[in-house]
């Protein structure tokens, strides 16, 4: 169960996706949110659709990866429809049952903010998915370099970031492995109520966080030994540098925009009624 | 030529507990340590060897006594990068020396840091990972390594700092046999090849007799000091601070013990065989 968050890893594949530069896919997936935002009606949805399915093709990252990656918020995303379902009442009642009634529009809003919460995951995952967590956290101190004149340092920020993604695998094979001891002498995470349950994570926790105090210690030593102080005068061993491919991609990025605010205006606010006749 | 000097060393942790004064884990330690040695410091659990490595980088200040690496006074604070720089430590747990998720840029954070040319930094990363053999494994995500493969990622780490010299503070305790032989391979060859300084902190005996020099350490003292022909010589007194003897040092004593006139300095299988054989061949 443990095994399945792939939330912060990275493929390492070679692909004209990987190959841009941070600032660029930081900025193409902060685009992408707000068009999807933005999208009001059915077709500018699939229009972004179609967007993140080239996205996902360049990338050469498997479609199942992807897929997976959506299980974690399965839940947030069926409760979202359930409850779209029951406070939307436009368009046609197609059953009405006790105290239910269940309309096309809500029908329709449900499949229409499914896909939009899954777009956002699918295109933020895919930024992980494509740029190391190293390159993705120069991205960011270069982007936010400037704030420092004003006393924010966001190289920490960047760096503990870089760190948190770092450990994320090493922390689920240590739990794993206290769970594995727990169990082995009979402690059960599976079974009873709620609050046993609860409880039984107790012996989980505590030796899980008392591990990660000395791993920090004893990483912050290891750093200190390699000259770590704080990113003063500290150089990148791949400096960045905007390519041909990063103009090319912020142009395209115009254009979709530009596309996405004509769609909207095109095709007029989504409507459950029109789409609905129109699917029929 | 030295490269660290310790003087008269003293060092004590601070108790978690108000009001308690612990014992020091290093008590009047004077040892000199050699540009291009390879040394091995052996000793038992709490016998302060690990302390040593880290006040041999600054990373630990003496209360009492001197720390000098080539020249520079680990107390002051100005020399602190350029002491660090001279002087890399490699730790037991290769886990939790790895800083960033892809392995040649880990290997690049030290020169990073240390505001290196990026082309410079290049050259060293692919040059430190050649050394180690893990250039194959360069852009492997670190966590799906074996412990070996990390600990030699670790080192590569540190060379690419460009040290005189490396202290490992039990680098292979950890890892399993493979990961140990591979490991050691990689430290020889820093020496051998590259003229770095070794110290290499260990309990298993067999280890120890790779290095030049052995030096024991026992309850925060310097016990012996020596090559390890030298140190093994006297099994008793090895023995009395609770370390083994590499096994052939140990039927070696049983032999002569049962009057068989073996040599004194046995260290390797093949100069047992050898000597045994002349003794047969003499009767």
């Amino acid at each position: 169960m443990i095994k399945d968050i792939t939330i912060g890893q990275y493929f390492p594949f070679n692909s004209v996706i990987h190959r841009l530069d941070p600032r660029t896919k930081l900025l193409f997936t902060v685009v992408f949110i707000i068009m999807v935002f933005v999208s009001n009606n059915f077709i500018s949805l699939f229009f972004n659709l179609l967007l993140s399915a080239v996205v996902i093709g360049l990338s050469k990252i498997p479609l199942k990866t992807v897929i997976k990656g959506l299980k974690p918020i399965l839940l947030v995303v069926i409760i979202t429809s359930v409850l779209q379902i029951a406070y939307v009442k436009t368009g046609i009642v197609l059953v009405d049952f006790w105290k239910i009634q269940i309309t096309s529009g809500g029908i329709l809003t449900a499949i229409f903010m499914a896909i939009r919460i899954s777009l956002l995951i699918v295109m933020s995952t895919m930024l992980t998915y494509t740029t190391s967590p190293t390159s993705l956290t120069n991205g960011l101190d270069k982007t936010f370099a400037p704030f420092k004149k004003i006393g924010i340092d966001f190289h920490t920020v960047t760096m503990i970031m870089t760190i948190a993604l770092r450990f994320i695998p090493t922390l689920i094979e240590e739990v794993d492995k206290i769970m594995s001891a727990q169990k082995s002498r009979g402690a059960s995470f599976e079974q009873g109520n709620i609050m046993k349950r609860a409880k039984a994570l107790i012996p989980l926790f505590i030796p899980l966080l008392f591990n990660s105090i000395r791993r920090a210690y004893e990483l912050a030593n290891a750093m200190t030994c390699r000259c770590y102080n704080g990113g003063q005068g500290k150089t990148t061993m791949n400096a960045l540098k905007f390519a041909k491919r990063d103009y090319m991609s912020l142009l395209v990025m115009a254009f979709l925009i530009a596309g996405v605010v004509v769609l909207n205006i095109f095709c007029g606010e989504y409507n459950a009624e029109f789409t609905f006749n129109l699917a029929i | 030529m030295s490269i660290i000097e310790f003087k008269n060393v003293t060092f004590r942790y601070d108790s978690d507990d108000e009001g308690v004064v612990l014992a020091p884990a290093v008590k009047d330690f004077s040892l000199t340590i050699n540009e291009g040695e390879f040394m091995a410091i052996l000793g038992h659990n709490g016998s302060g060897k690990s302390t040593l490595a880290k006040l041999a980088n600054g990373l630990l200040l003496p209360e009492k006594g001197d720390v000098i690496v080539s020249g520079m006074n680990t107390k002051n604070e100005d020399d602190d990068i350029k002491i660090k720089q001279t002087v890399g430590v490699v730790f037991q747990n290769p886990d939790n020396q790895i800083v960033a998720t892809i392995v040649e840029e880990d290997v690049a954070f030290g020169p990073e840091n240390l505001g290196v040319e990026p082309s410079e930094i290049r050259r060293r990363v692919d040059d430190s990972l050649k050394i180690v053999g893990m250039y194959k494994y360069k852009n492997h995500e670190p966590h799906k390594l074996s412990g070996g493969q990390k600990q030699r990622v670790a080192i590569a780490g540190i060379i690419a700092m460009e040290p005189r010299c490396i202290i490992l503070d039990e680098p292979t305790a950890m890892l399993d046999p493979e990961g140990r032989r591979d490991v050691m391979n990689a430290i020889k060859r820093l020496n051998r090849e590259l003229g770095i300084t070794v110290v290499y902190i260990t309990h298993y005996m067999e280890e120890a007799c790779e290095a030049d020099r052995i030096v024991v350490m026992d309850d925060s003292r310097l016990l012996m000091d020596g090559t390890p022909k030298e140190v093994f010589a006297d099994t008793e007194k090895i023995r009395s601070i609770g370390l083994d003897v590499p096994q052939t040092c140990q039927l070696a004593k049983m032999l002569k013990s049962d009057g068989i006139n073996l040599k004194n300095d046995l260290l390797s299988i093949d100069e047992l065989v050898e000597n045994i054989d002349d003794l047969l061949k003499g009767q």
